[in-house]
């Protein structure tokens, strides 16, 4: 396949081929001035992918990857600086002869430097500036959308069955869906015994949607704001050919939140170095686009289901030296399999760190470290393509936190879990904590018995003993990134919260001289922390767990809807009576007095009042000049008329002479 | 501690709260329970710490400016340098009641010494009057929470701890049931709102204290605003410049988004910005502005409200009067704004903060 060097090839052993895409339909499209070889079905970001440009940019000394989570904006090259136009990259279906640039500033260099990256793997983004991805429609008025009695979010398992359980109940339901396809996460997940295929499960869903009059199905949309009643997203569509975009408000008495669950990060140096990839990701760009970069592919979990992605390769042809598992001694059908296959497992290790590898074509070095009840042993390094990370799975709650929900930290899964209820809203599926199948299609159905006032379903887990499937741990955390080490990332999004560092000392640090660790404020990170940035903060024990819900629910990144219902400012300060208030009882004994100075000048508000020009103790003032009008000054003193008395300006006494009563 | 009793049990988790429960023990010899959260280093700020305000009153700022060497001195022992630091904060308003309170804050200002200057109408906007005060002190609150921490436990207040138990009693004492250990507290100090709020006897409420709904913002870096800190008079809202990414913390009065849509009409175009957080949360305000202080219904607990900024830079004259060393200028000032008092023609209203 011309310049598609990450693109797998049609094999009929293997099902990585890209479900997706039409290999018989190739297109070509540019951006920053490539060219993009790629098939229809291919978004805009599977098809970079696939050219082998894993590398968005630096920032500060760190390369970092391009992925689903951390891809730029784009824009059409004609429409330079037309906000309006701007297209997020993973949800733009890739177009033949369509021609764009990033929107994000390039780093800078000399011309040769330049040249040369826009052949390299690199898009060359200077990740340093703020607003390098930003995504300016979150900002962008909305127009109104379809209406609806239910809102669905999220067209997983949970999310097909709440909305069909909603339109068996007679409402207009709408189901919002970022990915271009229906069906979540619920691929990689596989199996248990007695159930349809991941693939058969969706296709059913999906049929029964497109069958009922009652339910519209919006595809490539994300929801970026939510409050009880009002949704609001971005969805990219094509009209008369072209990728557009549109910012919607729907407004619904009903909404289902099925936004399943983010997969963690595991904590070491170089943790979003390019050729690090999460599991999930992993697996729907191998599934959906054929999309896979390297010949050789290290996984490192602490969750099962890594290992399916493990044995998906190996069937593709590539190379899994080994699987690195966080926990001791891991039980699955998964891992029974994956042996069967002849890979290598090393249970009880993590990764330590990962630096870039001295190849072509990337690569990297990775140190695997032994850790098992508080015994580490760093263990010798291993040079791979590709390495493939999983760090179990935080419910995506960030719509929830919006909304003004709850959730609190589950010490036992290492998660944020919802907690309580809001008005209109339910939380379905893996977001509400849902792990298999069967209990997220039937959380799905209870979530709109619960917002229509039905009698609930009991919802149950169907689990495997965890003798034979061993639970998902937390997330891997290694220990505290060197000085000078590749940054240690909380998660894999744009938020690039960076776990510290050891600070470097020739002092020991039981000294009571040595330079302390310095101290690591969350509070003051200027952006929004996501969900998963929290998990790691309270695994890292920079929040306590006690504490994770609410401050999940403070620094969500929260964007206004206009005309939500919501609660009015406080009123201004009403204008003030005279004398105002605070200069209530201040004089004993005064009035509101006219006073005249007996050279001509304004006089200052606010200016103290003493009985002589030699006094200056503002506690032995006798009265305020309170307001000055038309030349025309007020004072509340304390006086009789005709009194001379010293008003105090800066630097000056000013004679004033108590004229007559001031009656307003 | 004694193990079975103890003198006070403070409530809170300001820097006020902190400073009181730590001056009772270090520099009066109580013993004391120290009930609050660290969480400066992770919460978003519900106030800051600031030793200038909207004060009109002029024994409040004597009182201030005699309080203040000796708290900095106190937090340069406590936190060293890292714990506060000096700027020059601007109030500012757009209309003519706050135009009017800010011509008297400022010749009250000039009047006890303190360097003010007025600002530029071109950094505030049109229409609107600001006053720089020169000099003044902000705390730096998740740096020295953890050194109060530190020093609570070297004069070994004792922390409420998880699984704890602290029953407060309308007469104003507590008992705090730790395992099998039980402690009988004297007095108690709901020190900071969220503590009144949560432990004052509904029953006997303080007519004095009205609940409102405050929210902080804190903003992704946009354009730096004309000070670290700024304050409008006309609607009680206060911006905190970051030190750390050119965020703004915004901390006023509102609902979470109409809040939004004060701070956007505020900071303009030119600083539009995204949310980094946001929280939304009751706040105490005395219906005359002023501070109140005292035990509810006059034998219940003491409280610590309304205060502003400027409460931590008072710990240590509260601490005196809480153990009947005040001074007479120091009482005379605190018994004025008991929590008991009418709010009405209130004799110690000031123009009001709640930042």
């Amino acid at each position: 396949m011309k310049g598609q060097p990450d693109r797998l090839g049609r094999d009929e052993r293997h099902h990585l081929q890209g479900s997706a895409i039409d290999r018989n339909k190739p297109l070509t499209f540019r951006l920053d001035g490539r060219d993009i070889h790629g098939f229809t079905g291919d978004t805009v970001l599977s098809a970079v992918l696939a050219a082998g440009i894993d590398t968005i940019g630096q920032r500060g000394d760190a390369t970092l990857a391009l992925s689903m989570r951390h891809a730029p904006t784009i824009t059409p090259a004609a429409l330079i600086g037309d906000t309006q136009r701007i297209l997020p990259m993973e949800r733009t279906p890739a177009t033949d002869g369509a021609d764009y640039v990033t929107t994000a500033r390039k780093l800078g260099g000399n011309p040769l430097d330049r040249w040369l990256r826009r052949r390299g793997r690199s898009l060359s983004l200077d990740l340093d500036r703020p607003d390098a991805l930003a995504r300016p429609w979150l900002n962008s008025p909305a127009q109104d959308g379809p209406e609806a009695d239910l809102v669905v979010i999220g067209a997983g398992v949970a999310g097909l069955s709440a909305a069909l359980a909603a339109a068996s109940q007679g409402l207009r339901v709408v189901v919002v869906e970022a990915a271009p396809f229906p069906g979540g996460r619920l691929g990689l997940f596989g199996t248990q015994e007695g159930e349809e295929t991941p693939d058969g499960a969706v296709a059913r869903l999906a049929n029964a949607i497109a069958r009922s009059d009652a339910i519209t199905l919006l595809l490539g949309a994300e929801v970026f704001a939510l409050r009880p009643g009002a949704v609001r997203l971005h969805q990219v569509e094509v009209l008369d050919g072209t990728p557009t975009g549109r910012v919607i408000d729907i407004r619904a008495p009903h909404i289902v939140l099925a936004t399943g669950a983010l997969e963690r990060l595991p904590l070491f140096p170089g943790n979003r170095l390019p050729g690090v990839v999460g599991a999930h990701e992993a697996f729907e760009l191998a599934q959906l686009y054929g999309v896979w970069h390297g010949g050789s592919a290290l996984v490192a979990t602490s969750s099962s289901p890594a290992y399916r992605i493990a044995m998906l390769a190996a069937d593709a042809g590539i190379t899994v030296p080994r699987i690195i598992d966080s926990r001791p001694r891991p039980q699955s059908r998964f891992i029974e399999f994956s042996r069967a296959y002849g890979i290598t497992h090393a249970p009880g290790t993590i990764i330590a760190a990962v630096a870039p590898g001295s190849g072509k074509r990337g690569g990297l070095i990775a140190t695997p470290q032994l850790s098992v009840d508080g015994y580490t042993r760093t263990e010798p390094s291993l040079t791979t393509e590709r390495l493939i990370v999983c760090g179990g799975w935080q419910p995506d709650l960030t719509l929830w936190h919006m909304a003004g929900g709850e959730s609190a930290w589950n010490p036992t899964s290492a998660r944020l879990e919802p907690r309580g209820g809001l008005p209109g809203i339910a939380v379905a599926g893996s977001a509400a904590g849902w792990l298999s199948r069967s209990a997220c299609l039937a959380s799905g159905e209870d979530a709109v018995d619960a917002l229509l006032g039905r009698p609930r379903q009991s919802v149950q887990e169907q689990l495997i003993d965890p003798i034979y499937e061993t639970p998902d741990a937390a997330a891997p955390v290694g220990d505290t990134p060197a000085e000078g080490s590749p940054p240690a990332y909380l998660d894999s999004s744009w938020r690039y919260v960076e776990r510290p560092r050891r600070t470097a000392s020739r002092w020991p640090a039981w000294l009571p001289f040595a330079p302390k660790p310095a101290g690591w404020s969350l509070a003051d990170t200027p952006q929004p922390l996501d969900i998963a940035d929290i998990a790691a903060g309270v695994q890292l024990g920079a929040i306590p767990a006690a504490s994770a819900g609410i401050v999940a629910q403070e620094r969500v990144a929260m964007v206004v809807i206009e005309g939500a219902p919501s609660a009015p400012v406080t009123a201004a300060r009403a204008a003030g009576p005279m004398p105002p208030p605070y200069l209530t009882g201040r004089y004993a004994g005064a009035s509101l007095w006219s006073i005249v100075p007996e050279e001509k000048r304004v006089l200052d508000v606010g200016a103290l009042i003493y009985a002589d020009a030699d006094e200056a103790d503002p506690l032995r003032a006798i009265g305020v000049v309170v307001r000055v009008s038309g030349g025309n000054a007020v004072a509340l003193v304390a006086g009789r008329q005709g009194q001379v008395v010293s008003v105090r300006e800066p630097g000056r006494a000013i004679s004033v002479t108590l004229t007559a009563a001031f009656l307003g | 501690m004694t193990g079975t009793a103890a003198d006070f049990v403070i409530v809170g988790s300001t820097p006020l709260a902190r400073l009181v429960a730590g001056l009772l023990a270090a520099a009066h010899g109580k013993t004391v329970v120290f009930s609050g959260e660290s969480q400066a280093a992770y919460r978003l700020p519900r106030g800051l710490d600031l030793s200038v305000a909207p004060i009109t009153r002029p024994e409040t700022w004597a009182l201030l400016g005699s309080a203040l060497p000796e708290t900095l001195k106190l937090l340069s022992r406590i936190g060293g340098r890292g714990a506060w630091s000096r700027l020059d904060p601007i109030l500012f308003s757009g209309e003519r009641t706050g135009q009017e309170g800010l011509a008297h804050i400022r010749h009250m200002a000039l009047a006890f010494g303190h360097a003010v200057e007025p600002v530029p109408a071109a950094e505030l906007g049109a229409g609107k009057q600001g006053l720089l005060l020169r000099d003044a002190v902000l705390l730096h609150r998740p740096v020295l929470e953890a050194a109060l921490d530190s020093w609570l436990a070297q004069h070994h207040v004792r922390r409420f701890g998880d699984g704890d138990s602290l029953n407060l009693r309308t007469d104003g004492s507590a008992e705090l049931v730790a395992g099998e250990e039980r402690i009988e507290i004297r007095q108690t100090v709901l020190a900071d709102d969220a503590a009144i709020l949560a432990h004052a006897p509904a029953l006997h409420w303080p007519p004095l204290l009205e609940r409102r709904v405050n929210s902080t913002i804190f903003t992704e870096p946009t354009q730096p605003i004309a000070a670290p800190v700024m304050h409008q008079l006309d609607t009680g809202l206060t911006l905190l410049q970051q030190q750390s990414g050119q965020g703004i913390a915004a901390i006023g009065p509102g609902a979470i988004d109409p809040f939004a849509a004060a701070l956007r009409a505020l900071l303009g175009k030119e600083r539009s910005f995204r949310q980094a957080g946001q929280s939304s949360y009751d706040r105490l305000m005395a219906g005359d502005a002023a501070p109140a202080v005292g035990r509810v219904g006059g034998t219940g607990p003491d409280v610590l409200a309304g205060f502003g900024p400027t409460g931590a830079f008072l710990a240590p004259i509260i601490a005196r009067w809480l153990c009947g060393k005040a001074d007479s200028a120091e009482s005379a000032w605190l018994a004025a704004r008991l929590v008991d008092r009418p709010a009405q023609s209130s004799p110690v209203s000031e123009f009001g903060t709640i930042a």
